[in-house]
């Protein structure tokens, strides 16, 4: 079963513990949702227009699943979500401070997508994990997720499945998680999860930034990526999440980048 | 040169040592291009003492050797290194750092540790790191052989830890032109130098799995000329194309 939405981090907290997800309303402002809503859109329809389509995501069943990366570089409002408070104290409750960004996208369901494969997002480290979860993603959703749209599908509680589990089984747990736009759905990196099959005529996106404990390898290069006055204006935060601010690992002479 | 009997070693105990790898007119050119690249480093304004790692300066540590002169690129890619980092590691292996240290005289031992432990939570049960050390001069127990504990890479968690691992402790011995091969599980510690007149040079070539962030930050650490002269290959294991660490998910929508 989903824990209820709530907008009380202390309740959040207490529903990563339990159920591995969390579903929090009320932490980013109509302004800001409207406007990430809008810049995802255009960062997509630019993709197309200029023929720079990504390759197929390998999570992804079918073409109808769009996936925008490089996100950070279309619009400050990304910038803004990916470090907003709420984000740095869970990732400091859960898998501690610093923490790195490994990789984000938005993700827009298209009608007809064919949802994708189940997987628990900590994927690359070694079995037997670890006690405690390495990484965690925040979700963003910037369209409302309904019963029949693309919603992503979780298995509650599957961060407590055994390291072997039978996906087959989990499959039959999956529920879709529905709920308005705007919702900042929060799970650890063993829940696991997949884009649901959008049978509806709407399309419909979201934001997922995936972070991790420092020591495993960002999924992106920013120091290729990102252009060179977004990491100019970052925050301290953002060069953190970015590895441009470090200690002991991503050093260069002894010393952070930044 | 990388034998049978080299990986029961590294399978048993952790470490081995493989001699002759570099012949020592090979060996000492190599020393001498390490004092150039020490002093090329001094000039771009890097101290070679780094005071968290080593008690005092007489552990004189190079950084960035790949983009110091050109015979680190190769020696970072040579056939027994290599070979010694796909049998341990897999293919699936990248060049986390490439480093020097020479040990003068008076220098003095860090804090033991291995190099897995000192990152990564624990269980530590695979060879997810492997570091490949380069002998440029005789090492010997009196002039700062690494100290280490033989069988320690079986360690999965810190209280398996013998309480008696300082006394048994034991220093690699080895003839310049050698390499020592180690486990990154393995626990260790540089050795002090306690002879008068003799420095210890050794080459860290550092090699993990591709999912552990290298210790170095090569994208931001080579000049655009170092780069422009990697192979596609190289360019991958040294991490700078777009993506990395992707590979698990191929493993997934495969088995699918």
């Amino acid at each position: 079963m989903l824990p209820p939405i709530v907008d009380d981090i202390e309740q959040a907290k207490a529903h990563i513990r339990e159920h591995g997800l969390a579903l929090l309303a009320g932490q980013i402002s109509s302004a800001q949702l409207e406007r990430a809503r809008v810049a995802t859109y255009a960062a997509a329809e630019d993709d197309r227009r200029l023929g720079r389509e990504a390759d197929k995501f390998g999570l992804d069943y079918g073409d109808l699943n769009v996936r925008v990366w490089n996100i950070l570089n279309r619009d400050p409002v990304f910038r803004e979500m990916v470090q907003l408070p709420v984000v740095l104290e869970l990732l400091r409750e859960v898998i501690g401070w610093p923490a790195l960004l490994g990789n984000i996208s938005a993700n827009i369901a298209e009608p007809g997508g064919e949802g994708g494969v189940l997987h628990p997002d900590q994927l690359f480290v070694p079995k037997p994990w670890p006690s405690e979860p390495q990484g965690m993603n925040f979700a963003w959703l910037l369209d409302d997720f309904t019963a029949d749209n693309g919603a992503t599908e979780v298995v509650p509680q599957s961060h407590l499945a055994a390291d072997d589990v039978n996906p087959a089984i989990l499959a039959d747990k999956a529920v879709s998680v529905i709920a308005p736009a705007g919702t900042l759905m929060v799970f650890e990196s063993r829940i696991w999860h997949r884009t649901g099959r959008n049978l509806s005529s709407q399309s419909r996106a979201a934001l997922f930034g995936w972070y991790t404990k420092p020591i495993y390898r960002p999924q992106e290069n920013w120091f290729l990526s990102l252009d060179d006055a977004v990491v100019d204006e970052a925050s301290d935060a953002l060069l953190t999440l970015l590895g441009y601010k470090t200690q002991g690992l991503g050093l260069v002479y002894g010393r952070s980048p930044r | 040169m990388f034998t049978e009997a080299h990986k029961a070693s590294l399978q048993e105990s952790g470490y081995c040592l493989i001699e002759d790898v570099i012949q020592p007119a090979e060996t000492a050119d190599v020393r001498r291009r390490l004092v150039e690249a020490a002093a090329e480093s001094e000039r771009r304004g890097i101290p070679t003492f780094v005071a968290g790692l080593d008690p005092n300066p007489s552990n004189v540590r190079i950084f960035n050797l790949l983009d110091l002169d050109p015979i680190f690129i190769e020696l970072i890619t040579h056939p027994v290194a290599l070979e010694l980092a796909r049998h341990l590691l897999t293919d699936d292996f990248i060049i986390s750092n490439f480093t020097a240290n020479i040990a003068m005289p008076g220098s003095a031992s860090m804090v033991t540790h291995s190099d897995l432990a000192a990152v990564l939570p624990e269980p530590w049960h695979s060879p997810w790191s492997l570091n490949v050390i380069w002998c440029l001069d005789d090492v010997t127990g009196e002039n700062g052989g690494t100290l280490f504990l033989p069988g320690s890479h079986r360690v999965e968690r810190l209280q398996d830890l013998p309480p008696d691992m300082a006394e048994r402790m034991v220093p690699f011995e080895a003839r310049a032109g050698s390499i020592v091969a180690m486990d990154g599980r393995l626990w260790h510690t540089s050795g002090a130098n306690r002879t008068q007149d003799q420095e210890r040079a050794l080459l860290f070539g550092y090699y993990s799995r591709s999912f552990i962030r290298p210790q170095w930050n090569f994208n931001v650490g080579l000049s655009e000329e170092t780069k422009a002269g990697l192979s596609p290959q190289l360019r991958q294991w040294l991490g700078l194309g777009l993506t990395s660490n992707m590979s698990p998910l191929d493993d997934l929508t495969r088995s699918s």
